[in-house]
């Protein structure tokens, strides 16, 4: 009996988790596609050069962006069965994506709202908040995107 | 304040190197925020409340080094770079580190890099 609540519990939170991370993973897709476009006419570089600079613009400044987002139980739960045998996490593959892109983009979007038209020595990198390298808690991603916005000509 | 990542500010010129500022705080989620984080792991999506706390925790550490940046009577912060340790489950260390200058107008902007 104890064993078959289990079983259902098990299975409702996979369903929950499928259903709406799903949701989530998609709206979210969805909604990186149409702002990366609405900043495509951003520079956006990994360079200290300054590449396009055009004088009598804003002092450039530092810009950061940051976001954490989490996985959903039934990805948890694949990964778990996926590790039994190795191989490519494709599902945290488009986790890691959607995180680094959604970082990238709060730099963008902060650069933009302050007047600037490009961004450059972009860095990105990941952080661990929740102690997840130490095995606690469910895995999470933190990206930390930072550049420096400046004045390039169009 | 003047604060970048790049070791140059285009339109300026450096005219004293006064050495490396640092600022770091060391923040823990509370409760309320560690239940919502679970509750978000079997759905999925952002961890709004984790990226506030990290967002709080960029803000004091920059403003630290901003801080001692000033103590130095430099104007600017070039070549600012981040890092973060887990201290501990359920706390971070955020760390911004950069050297603090002196810089003048260059008179003619755009001559940077």
């Amino acid at each position: 009996m104890d064993g078959l609540f289990e079983l259902i519990m098990v299975g409702g939170l996979l369903l929950v988790g499928w259903l709406a991370g799903s949701t989530a993973e998609r709206n979210h897709l969805r909604s990186l596609k149409s702002r990366e476009a609405a900043l495509a006419h951003m520079l956006v570089t990994d360079l200290r050069s300054f590449p396009g600079l055009a004088g009598g613009g804003k002092t450039p400044t530092l810009i950061v962006g940051e976001v954490v987002i989490a996985t959903d139980y039934l990805k948890t739960f694949l990964t778990g069965l996926k590790k039994l045998v190795g191989g490519e996490l494709r599902s945290y593959l488009s986790l890691v994506e959607r995180a680094r892109r959604e970082a990238l983009l709060r730099v963008l979007e902060e650069a933009h709202r302050q007047g600037y038209t490009a961004v450059g020595n972009i860095r990105l990198d990941s952080a661990d908040v929740g102690g997840v390298a130490k095995g606690r808690g469910a895995a999470m991603v933190t990206l930390i995107a930072s550049g420096t916005a400046y004045h390039a000509a169009p | 304040m003047i604060v970048v990542n790049t070791e140059t500010i285009p339109g300026l010129r450096i005219v004293a190197t006064k050495g490396l500022v640092q600022g770091n705080t060391v923040r823990a989620k509370h409760l309320g925020r560690d239940i919502a984080a679970s509750f978000k792991n079997i759905v999925g999506g952002e961890l709004k409340a984790y990226t506030e706390l990290l967002t709080e925790a960029r803000r004091e550490a920059v403003k630290r080094m901003i801080d001692q940046a000033e103590q130095l009577q430099a104007n600017a912060v070039v070549n600012v770079r981040f890092s973060t340790s887990a201290v501990t489950a359920g706390a971070a260390e955020l760390y911004a580190y950069g050297t603090a200058v002196v810089v003048e107008s260059q008179g003619e902007p755009g001559g940077g890099a």
